[in-house]
């Protein structure tokens, strides 16, 4: 807007002149020269006000100048009047009404009308003879010609002067008056009268009546007379002057209407007005009447305006814009003549002020399609009649065009369209919503305008710079031809001569710099409604433009903070940012910026970036030719830049514990240009969260092992522990390396493009708790440069790949493959069992010896938990060497335990032995012995290390046994009687002595059979075996071991498992008295004493050790022996065993003879009688009683002898043969061969009962058959023996 | 004589993350040339592309706040240009389509001009708010049909949590972009 002539565009505001003060600006009465002598001059003889009230009444008049307020019709309904107010002294100066003929013209014909100089009838005018209007009668209206002149005066209160002062006033006014007639202006005279004096109330009707002789005296009307009461206050004065204001703002308007009505007569006679003097030059044409018509509708639009009539100027301007570009004005002015320029600057002014009316009036869509509209009418123009649009002065226009719309937008001041409203542009105004709009027609807010205008500015430029060179040369260098023949080719309109838009060899219009400008106030406008990403867009036109112009550090200066900051790069539009990074990039090479060249360089070494094909891609030669005075350092956080480096990593496990290491696998990748440099890195430096150590691996040409395929190379690196305090100092390595120590480890750390380079590390760990990768620090550094990049790691669920081998990976199903959880230290004591057997026994005594050893590195202060869970734990002795025994206590009926033993320090790789005694136990049960060892190391006294050991105790019974109890002859006679000896002799006295020595009663021998058997689960060795009789009141009991297959040297024999052994005893029992023959119980325990092998206490090299004799008791469910009832005993004794003697010898064949003597007890206190009889049978012959009968006394026995010989050769004849068959077939095959057993059929009966009683065997070779009793027929050989123990 | 209609200047579809998946850009008709050109080169297109996002975000906030703009449909963006013009759509899951029409991008010769081309010309070079609806409708549906594909996995293409995002390769839905682009001008229906 600005370059258009001053006033031509602006908003056009009634003008106010105030007269008679001094303000802080001098008075410029705008005058040019050439009318200034010509001027009216109009003076006041006052003196100009001095006092404050007349600068405080002025100051504030001045405040309300309209002029720059905002042209919209919501800001002109707030206010009650606008003005523009101008301030003079004591005179102002007005144009002259008539032009003055020019000098040199002959003397004009004396019908010569003289117009005004701003008209072109007036040869002295620059339209003359043919222009249209030019911003010059803009101008005379807007600042030159006030529409009201108010002349300040005092009234003064002193009543001695009043009326001179007042007849002084009247006459100034009076003269003013005059000398303003005379110009011809119709200027409103106003007068504003401040009173001096602050006393108005006394003299209110004086006063009065003074204002009225002087309105009077003056002429003037009463809207024109204002009295500022001399108050000193100021809200006073401000309402005054408000009134005084609106009232003048009326009689301004009217002033401008009475403009437009004469203009309107002029118009209305429809003819056009003679010049002065006819033209002499050029064409010698003069303006048409269509002319005048324009210039008639552009005044009375310019009138209206000033009314704020904005439908009336609205009108008008359409009208004159539509005659203006009719074919009767624009088409005919030639577009050489310098008219064809004035015309299209009038055609813009009244585009300007059309687009203006319709901003004010809120159509803002119109507004928009009346600015494309105007410019499709004017491009067609200049195609058809102009020099076409196809060059530098149309795009300079287009710009211009584009620019006064946004200062227009911006003047209008739309509030729906402020920054804060954050809107880009206008909904269409309701008249036009449903129509077809182009977009643009919706009411963008300034900043698109100024792109657009930076746009066409380019565009210039690129016209510019095709402007061939002989164009390009000044008028003044070229042939007279040439400049001929291009002086038309060019459209000028408002912008140089190709000569010097774009001189040769020196500079002419800059254009970078209008550009520059334009995108720079666009992109306050769009950074204002927060449109960053357009914002950069166009930072990013404009730092091309500043690279263009080699303005590099501004260059660097717009683009540093979006390249770093604003999204694109993180968001994928790797387009956006590689244009950034090379524009930046060269920019930041030419001011020596090398952080910002490593950066840009780094960055666009990947492969995201398109290649350029004439890049080297290094980024060691990236500062190469830069003259640094320092070596930059250069570090660059994740994230921040399109890395083409990525790295990963991996915890094999998902947890580990303190004080182990666990395997990781770190990679790194490239992903950088291909045929880029290989980058070297310095160093790499991975930190974690938590408390692992930070591990750096350092460069190291070759000496690693590496295995390599295709693009992978997989090391397997051993990391050094590295104090901080080691010698060189690590520059690049990031600060946090030092919260402690870190772990070193080297490899070749180059890396080609497309390489992955995976490490194998083992990591320790060293404390408890949760542990991230956190990231990675690359370092790469040259003699030029350190640059460090960091990467953070990626948690990708589904990409967690283990490299096995540089070709093969493997998925590693971790959620959290970044993450390890630490478990507390594991203890290093250990507790062991020296010996633990798999069972122990009942009724043994377990010792257990534990080792405790301290793994630690080093010595541990230790305490002692012992727990014994079970049913019934026994109570047990701890030993602790130098700390003697403790015994536990138990807690309750399923523990015994014993806690906190204190068993002292136990050094580092030192063990102690503690013994555990455990007394024995009867009963078989299952325990559970857990021992906790609670330590402290000295270097962590405040946490407590535990280890825990859990044993099984087993106590099994090792025998189990039964036993029969099976009744014998007992040999000696029993006592009579009617025997003296035998008969108890009573005693009254003591109950104790009653009980005899020496045992009187009956007797009866038993024999016990125990069969044992071991249920341990290895062999044992059994030394003695033995039964203990519980004593009886009643009677007495010996017992003889008479078979217990045990060797009788005492050293036992081995019992295996699971067989069966057998022991005999005999028992003989005799009653104390003879009177007691009640049957009495028989309570008997097997007592069973072994030990355990050897083997194990030789194992222990303890040789002195000898195994303990355990006694395992083994109670004997209860007999009863004794009794009352009768029983019947047979017992048999073959002759033919006795060696030497008897029968057997005399005889070649002996003869099996049987001696069967039964014998009959009789325990009761009766005389009993039992028939005996003997069947006889066809195994055996026999001798003795057949059928008998025998009387027994009371307590008396008696025995009945037969001879038995049995038939060797009959087989399964008569009826005891019978039998005979039946025992074979019990599975008595095998004793066939050295025996056989007979049945004799004896029969003892109870004659008085008349009751059968049982046969039963007393002794060996009788047994129980099922029908009654057998006799053993030894088969007379060798294996008769043997036999016989059945 | 020729007029210029709106033809469809680049479509582009950007994903949750503000990631560019996919730009289909249409040549323009030049009148200087008498050729067809895009308008703007690529780079441009991704910055104009880009600058949508602006607005989408200026957008989505004023709508969440009026409570208006469920259907997903922004209609204008804004105005590039006297020229350019660039609409918007986001669909449920943050995809956002935006179509930058070129105002002047088609001719229409008044000789061949068939009778709906006329009656488009004869609307004058406008647009209406809904005329873009089609070309969303339909880039939609593509979208849709390439949501189906199973080895099309919406997740690496805007990760849920995180940055970027591969861009989309889908032939098919390539295709799809550039029968709307070609087809659509103002008038059109469905595509």
């Amino acid at each position: 807007m600005d370059e258009y002539p001053s006033g031509s565009l602006d908003h056009s505001v009634p003008f106010l002149l105030t007269l008679g003060t001094r303000s802080g600006t001098p008075y410029d009465s705008g005058l040019s020269a050439a009318f200034k002598e010509q001027a009216i001059l109009i003076r006041s003889e006052l003196a100009p006000l001095e006092s404050d009230q007349a600068r405080a009444l002025l100051r504030y008049i001045q405040d309300r100048d309209a002029s720059k307020l905002p042209c919209n019709v919501r800001e002109a309904s707030r206010r009650k009047y606008r003005f523009r107010i101008k301030a003079a002294e004591r005179s102002l100066l007005l144009p002259p009404r008539r032009a003055r003929l020019p000098e040199g013209i002959e003397a004009p014909p004396p019908s010569a009308v003289l117009h005004s100089p701003y008209s072109p009838l007036s040869p002295i005018s620059p339209l003359y003879p043919d222009g249209l209007i030019d911003s010059q009668w803009i101008r005379k209206h807007q600042e030159l010609i006030p529409s009201v002149l108010l002349c300040f005066y005092t009234l003064t209160s002193d009543p001695s002067l009043a009326t001179l002062c007042d007849n002084q006033i009247k006459t100034d006014v009076n003269n003013i008056r005059a000398l303003l007639s005379q110009s011809g202006y119709k200027t409103r005279l106003a007068v504003v009268l401040l009173s001096d004096h602050a006393s108005p109330s006394a003299s209110v009707d004086g006063a009065q009546e003074r204002l009225e002789t002087i309105r009077r005296g003056c002429g003037l009307d009463s809207k024109a007379l204002f009295l500022v009461p001399s108050s000193n206050s100021q809200e006073e004065l401000e309402r005054v002057a408000e009134n005084m204001l609106t009232t003048l703002y009326a009689v301004s308007v009217e002033y401008y209407r009475d403009l437009g009505r004469h203009l309107r007569k002029k118009r209305g006679r429809g003819i056009v007005p003679q010049p002065t003097v006819p033209p002499t030059s050029g064409t010698s044409q003069t303006l048409s009447l269509a002319g005048w018509n324009v210039r008639y509708d552009f005044k009375f639009a310019v009138f209206a305006e000033y009314r704020l009539e904005m439908d009336v100027a609205l009108r008008s301007y359409e009208q004159a814009y539509e005659n203006l570009l009719s074919s009767e004005v624009m088409e005919l002015i030639p577009s050489w003549s310098p008219r064809w320029n004035e015309a299209r600057f009038l055609a813009d002014v009244i585009a300007v002020r059309c687009l203006r009316c319709l901003l004010w009036s809120g159509q803002h869509s119109a507004a928009a399609r009346r600015w494309l509209a105007h410019r499709e009418r004017i491009a067609d123009f200049v195609d058809r009649n102009g020099r076409g649009t196809n060059n530098y002065g149309w795009e300079a226009w287009e710009a211009r065009w584009a620019v006064v719309m946004a200062d227009l937008i911006a003047k209008t001041d739309i509030p729906e369209l402020a920054p804060s409203t954050l809107r880009l542009y206008l909904p269409p105004e309701k008249s036009i919503m449903g129509e077809r709009l182009q977009p643009w027609e919706l009411l963008h807010h300034p900043g698109y305008w100024y792109r657009l205008a930076a746009r066409h500015s380019q565009a210039r430029k690129a016209y510019a710079r095709a402007i061939p060179e002989d164009d390009r040369r000044s008028p003044s260098d070229s042939p007279a031809s040439h400049v001929a023949k291009s002086a038309f080719a060019y459209d000028t309109y408002m912008c140089p001569e190709p000569y010097e838009e774009y001189p040769l060899g020196r500079a002419g219009v800059d254009h970078g710099q209008i550009i520059v400008d334009h995108l720079m106030r666009a992109c306050d406008e769009f950074l204002s409604r927060r449109q960053t990403r357009f914002a950069a867009e166009v930072s990013l036109e404009c730092a091309r433009e500043l690279a263009f112009a080699k303005d590099w550090h501004n260059t660097v200066k717009l683009l540093g903070p979006i390249w770093k900051e604003l999204p694109f790069r993180t968001e994928g539009w790797i387009g956006i940012a590689e244009e950034l990074g090379w524009t930046l990039r060269t920019a930041a090479a030419e001011v020596v910026d090398a952080e910002s060249v490593l950066l840009a360089d780094w960055e666009l070494l990947s492969r995201e970036f398109a290649r350029r094909p004439d890049w080297h891609y290094d980024i060691t030669r990236s500062l190469e030719g830069l003259t640094l005075s320092s070596k930059p350092s250069v570090s660059i956080r994740d994230g921040q830049l399109v890395s083409f480096l990525s790295a990963s990593f991996l915890f094999k496990d998902e947890e580990g514990r303190a004080g182990q290491s666990v395997h990781s696998q770190l990679s790194i990748s490239s992903n950088a240009q291909q045929g880029a440099a290989p980058v070297v890195l310095n160093s790499v430096y991975l930190s974690f969260t938590g408390s692992l150590d930070g591990v750096i691996l350092r460069h190291q040409n070759g000496g690693q092992t590496a295995q390599r395929k295709g693009n992978t190379t997989l090391f397997v690196i051993p990391l050094a522990r590295q104090a901080d305090s080691d010698a060189h100092p690590e520059p690049t390595a990031p600060d946090v390396v030092d919260n402690g120590v870190t772990l070193v480890g080297f490899a070749d750390l180059t890396l080609a493009p497309g390489q992955t380079l995976v490490f194998n590390l083992e990591i320790p760990l060293r404390e408890p708790g949760e542990t991230r990768a956190d990231s990675l620090t690359v370092n790469v550094g040259s003699d030029t440069f350190d640059l460090r990049q960091s990467l953070a790691f990626e948690e990708r669920r589904n990409a967690n790949l283990w490299y096995i081998s540089p070709s093969a990976t493997k998925h590693i199903a971790h959620p959290q493959p970044l993450a390890i959880r630490v478990l507390p230290r594991p203890p290093k004591m250990e507790v062991r069992c020296q010996i633990l057997k798999e069972q122990y026994y009942t009724d043994e005594p377990i010792n257990l010896e534990f080792e405790i050893e301290n793994g630690e590195d080093i010595e541990a202060l230790a305490k002692l938990d012992v727990i014994l869970f079970g049913e019934k734990p026994p109570p047990f002795t701890v030993i602790i060497p130098e700390h003697g025994e403790n015994t536990s206590s138990s807690i309750r009926s399923e523990e015994t335990r014993l806690s906190g033993v204190p068993i002292g320090t136990i050094a580092s790789s030192n063990s102690l032995i503690l013994g555990l005694r455990v007394p024995p136990i009867e009963q078989s049960s299952r325990y559970d012995l857990s021992v906790k060892i609670t330590y402290f190391l000295a270097t962590n006294p405040g946490t407590p290390i535990s280890q825990t050991a859990t044993f099984q105790l087993n106590v099994v019974n090792p025998f189990e046994a039964n036993y029969d109890l099976i009744p014998r002859i007992h040999p000696d006679p029993w006592p009579s009687l009617f025997d003296p000896e035998s008969v108890a002799i009573p005693t009254t006295g003591d109950s104790e002595e009653g009980i005899p020595h020496s045992p009187k009663g009956i007797t009866q021998a038993w024999s016990l059979i125990t069969r044992y058997a071991s249920f341990a689960s290895e062999p044992l060795r059994v030394t003695d075996i033995n039964v203990t009789v519980q004593p009886s009141p009643t009677f007495h009991v010996s017992t003889i071991a008479q078979h217990n297959n045990l060797p009788t040297s005492g050293a036992g024999r081995f019992v295996q498992p699971k067989t069966i052994e057998e022991a005999i005893f005999n028992l003989s029992a005799q009653k104390f008295t003879v009177d007691d023959r009640s049957h009495a119980p028989l309570d008997i325990a097997l007592i069973i004493k072994w030990t355990r092998l050897d083997t194990d206490s030789n194992d222990s090299s303890r040789t002195d050790h000898v195994p303990p004799i355990n006694t395992t008791t083994l109670p004997i469910p209860r007999f009863t022996i004794f009794g009352t009832e009768p029983r019947v005993l047979a017992s048999v004794v073959h002759h033919h065993r006795r060696a030497g003697g008897g029968p057997a010898t005399t005889t070649p064949a002996p003869i099996p003879l049987i001696v069967l003597t039964v014998t009959l007890e009789n325990a009761s206190a009766h005389f009993l009688t039992f028939g005996l009889s003997m069947e006889p049978s066809e195994h055996f012959a026999f001798s003795g009683p057949k059928q008998t009968t025998l009387s027994l006394l009371p307590v008396s026995r008696r025995a009945v002898e037969y001879r038995l010989l049995p038939y060797s050769g009959v087989q399964g004849g008569g009826g005891g043969g019978l039998d005979d068959g039946q025992v074979q077939d019990e599975g008595e095959r095998a004793s066939e061969e050295s025996g056989r057993w007979i049945r004799p059929g004896l029969v003892v009966r109870d004659k008085y009962f008349q009751k059968v009683l049982r046969v039963i065997p007393g002794g060996d070779g009788v047994r129980m058959g099922k029908e009654g009793f057998e006799i053993w027929v030894p088969r007379l050989g060798e294996q008769r023996s043997e036999k016989l123990q059945q | 004589m020729a007029t210029a209609i709106p033809s469809i200047a680049c479509l582009g579809v950007i994903g949750r993350n503000n990631n560019p998946l996919h730009t289909s850009i249409f040549p323009s008709y030049d009148p200087s040339t008498n050729s067809f050109h895009p308008v703007r080169t690529h780079l441009q297109f991704a910055l104009i592309l880009s600058s949508t996002l602006d607005v989408f975000e200026l957008r989505s906030r004023q709508n969440a706040a009026a409570g208006v703009g469920l259907t997903g449909d922004f209609g204008l963006l804004h105005a590039i240009d006297d020229r350019l013009a660039a609409y918007g759509f986001e669909t449920n899951t943050g995809t956002r389509f935006v179509a930058i029409v070129d105002m002047r991008g088609r001719r229409l010769d008044g000789a061949i001009a068939d009778a709906r081309d006329k009656r488009i010309a004869g609307a004058a070079a406008g647009l209406r708010e809904g005329e873009m609806r089609p070309v969303f409708k339909a880039m939609q549906m593509a979208y849709t049909r390439l949501m189906q594909n199973p080895f099309y996995d919406p997740d690496e293409h805007s990760p849920p949590a995180g940055q970027g995002g591969k861009k989309i390769t889908s032939r098919k839905f390539t295709e799809d972009m550039r029968r709307i682009g070609e087809t659509w001008m103002p008038g059109v229906g469905s595509l």
